[in-house]
């Protein structure tokens, strides 16, 4: 009895233990099955994390520095199988005149398929751009195997991944497979990360590029040559304001080389020169091409980098201002030879009559006076002639010392009674009582200017007009009007010069016909004659160039004030001390 | 309260429709249910997990996360047809 009963509780207690056994193994089990599961997450992130981080690595090699978003697209699909398993990948890139449609068949399909991928992709980027792209050209290719027509599977799963360049939308990746529900949401999320960090890598250079670009265009909108750039196909690239006006085409956009051409038609065949250049790698320059804006040469030239042409680039080069300076020169070397050539003339005349006749003594001597009244025009001329050139050369040279400006203004005055009384005109000064006894400027070049202003003022003078010579102190601060009624001088400049440092004005005012006001800012210009004081008289005009550039030497300035009919106001300054400036 | 979320769920189901179309309809519905949106088979959500305006913003989120500002872009113009949702929501 005790034996059974001991049997028994053995037996009970080899069932315990086995069931304990039991349990333990089930629990192990179910302990390295929940091990076994996450390591396969482990694993499965790990992949996606791989996959991540190389197909970046892939990206940043392969892409380097490319804007390429078909680059970028093909690197991605290039890398999928390695990750995802599909039918087929598709992209489409939104270009400005098509679309590019592209598909790469990883399994067979039929062209069925590749129709509805295709049309879910249109249907993509028309929710996302709010346009219609069902009529718009479309460029196909499909690579990889072959389309199988017998096949009848249709789309089943896809996935699509917009393509964002900046804020635009470039294109659109299409993931697809004939199988339902096949993609799980961790690869579409992993792929779509992948996408975003692309587009942002080109966009972020894509910037830079822009950021440089915008540097150039505004630094080749603002060059005064016109400038046409063209790609290897010869469509306008870069296009900037100055060119479009030599052109006349100011007013249009969307421009083509053809228009260019249009308006150079029977001057110059640009769309030819331009292949040609192109062609030939040689740079082309036109000669002077009248356009209705001006004058222009025109230069063509190949453009390319270390490999490969990139187009060529058309330069207007403006020459309406060279020609101008060019015209204006040669109608000032007529003048100076008309003016030679006038007292020679009367030379030569004077002398013939003076060899073939017999003349009194009394018509002999008025003879020699005006020989020697011709050859002294013409002394005076090629002086002037020689300083303007001296002044050009930068050797015209001041010897300043200590003179009195009251002196030399009486001295000139008496030079010219003669002069003025034969021209029937009243010659007198007004100078004020304060004027220095001395004031450092160089009474040589200074009597040349007062000869020069003086001169003028007799000659373009009426008859029985007046000719005043002024000078006055201008304290710095002061009123030159002021400063002119307490000296008791009835001055006749209008403009007042408070800002200017303590100077020596001089004026000389004639009664003639005075000068237009249009014309006034020509007077001291060495190649430009003012026809309404010159036209009459004669004179070359040089001697108020001659005039300015020795006061401005003296670091003083010069100007003229006039009212038409009643008479002209030349005056200058001589600073006090140097380096005064109006 | 009833109508607010009704507005909510018919807001949720344009913009999932929209989404399907832009990303797919995989794409488009796993992102919704993550957000914890419920749809029937054809899409069409038909209740939400939990607070309504929370799982709303929280499917804005979700594909912003997948588009950037194409998301914002699409999202918008479908918002202003709920002017009282749009006010309280910046996208």
């Amino acid at each position: 009895m005790i034996f059974f009963m001991l049997a028994e509780i053995i037996i009970t207690i080899a069932i315990i233990v086995l069931a304990l056994i039991a349990a333990s193994e089930f629990f192990v089990f179910l302990e390295n099955k929940k091990v076994k599961n996450d390591l396969a997450k482990r694993e499965e992130d790990a992949k996606h994390k791989m996959y991540e981080i190389s197909i970046l690595n892939e990206l940043s090699e392969k892409i380097g520095y490319s804007l390429s978003v078909k680059n970028v697209i093909e690197v991605i699909i290039g890398s999928l199988p390695d990750f995802i398993d599909y039918s087929v990948v598709s992209y489409m890139l939104l270009l400005p005149e098509k679309i590019i449609f592209r598909s790469y068949l990883k399994k067979s399909v039929s062209q069925k398929f590749i129709d509805q991928v295709k049309e879910k992709m249109t249907d993509s980027l028309s929710a996302i751009l709010n346009a219609d792209f069902r009529n718009i050209k479309t460029e196909e290719m499909l690579w990889g195997i072959n389309l199988n027509e017998e096949l009848n599977g249709s789309v089943g799963s896809f996935f699509n991944i917009p393509l964002v360049i900046g804020d635009k939308v470039a294109g659109l990746l299409t993931v697809a497979d004939t199988k339902d529900g096949f993609y799980k949401e961790k690869e579409m999320t992993t792929l779509y990360k992948v996408a975003q960090r692309a587009s942002g890598a080109v966009t972020r250079l894509q910037e830079v590029v822009e950021s440089e670009n915008s540097r150039l265009n505004a630094m080749v909108a603002s060059m005064t040559d016109g400038v046409i750039m063209t790609d290897t196909d010869y469509r306008i690239v870069v296009v900037n304001p100055a060119a479009k006006k030599a052109a006349g085409l100011e007013n249009k956009n969307g421009l083509s080389v053809l228009d260019f051409a249009k308006q150079l038609e029977g001057k110059l065949d640009l769309k030819d020169k331009i292949e040609e250049s192109a062609r030939m790698e040689q740079i082309f320059i036109s000669e002077e091409i009248s356009l209705p804006s001006g004058f222009y040469k025109i230069a063509i030239s190949p453009v390319k980098d270390k490999w490969r042409p990139l187009g060529c680039v058309v330069v207007f080069r403006d020459m309406t201002r060279e020609k101008e300076v060019e015209r204006i020169k040669e109608d000032f070397t007529s003048m100076i030879v008309h003016e030679l050539r006038s007292p020679l003339d009367s030379i030569k005349k004077m002398i013939e009559m003076m060899r073939e006749s017999e003349i009194k003594k009394a018509k002999r001597k008025e003879c020699f006076q005006m020989i020697y009244g011709s050859s002294s025009d013409m002394l005076e001329l090629v002086n002037n002639l020689l300083d303007i050139a001296k002044i050009e050369a930068g050797k015209f040279e001041l010897k300043k010392q200590q003179s009195d400006i009251e002196e030399i203004i009486n001295g000139r005055i008496l030079f010219f009674d003669v002069a003025a009384k034969d021209a029937k005109v009243k010659i007198t000064s007004q100078l004020a009582k304060n004027i220095p006894d001395k004031v450092e400027f160089d009474p040589h070049t200074v009597s040349q200017v007062l000869n020069n202003l003086i001169s003028n003022a007799i000659k373009f003078n009426r008859e029985n007009g007046n000719v005043v010579v002024q000078a006055l102190l201008h304290k710095e601060g002061g009123s030159l009007q002021q400063e002119a009624k307490n000296s008791g001088i009835n001055w006749f400049v209008k403009k007042d010069f408070a800002d200017i440092p303590d100077s020596l004005f001089v004026a000389v005012t004639n009664t003639g016909i005075g000068i237009a006001k249009d014309q006034i800012g020509k007077l001291f210009n060495k190649f430009v004659q003012v026809k309404t004081v010159f036209a009459k008289k004669g004179g070359t005009g040089l001697g108020l160039a001659i005039t300015k550039s020795i006061i401005e030497s003296h670091g003083g300035a010069v100007g003229a004030e006039s009212i038409e009919g009643q008479g002209a106001t030349f005056y200058f300054t001589l600073p006090i001390q140097s380096g005064a400036k109006i | 309260m009833e109508d607010n979320k009704k507005q909510y769920l018919q807001l949720m189901s344009e913009i999932i429709a929209k989404q399907a179309v832009i990303l797919g309809p995989d794409a488009a519905i796993l992102k919704a249910k993550k957000a914890g949106v419920i749809t029937d088979h054809k899409g069409n959500v038909t209740d939400v997990e939990g607070d309504a305006f929370q799982t709303f913003k929280q499917l804005v989120d979700g594909y912003k996360e997948l588009l950037g500002q194409t998301a914002e872009n699409v999202i918008n113009p479908i918002l202003e047809k709920y002017p009282q949702i749009k006010g309280l929501i910046k996208l």
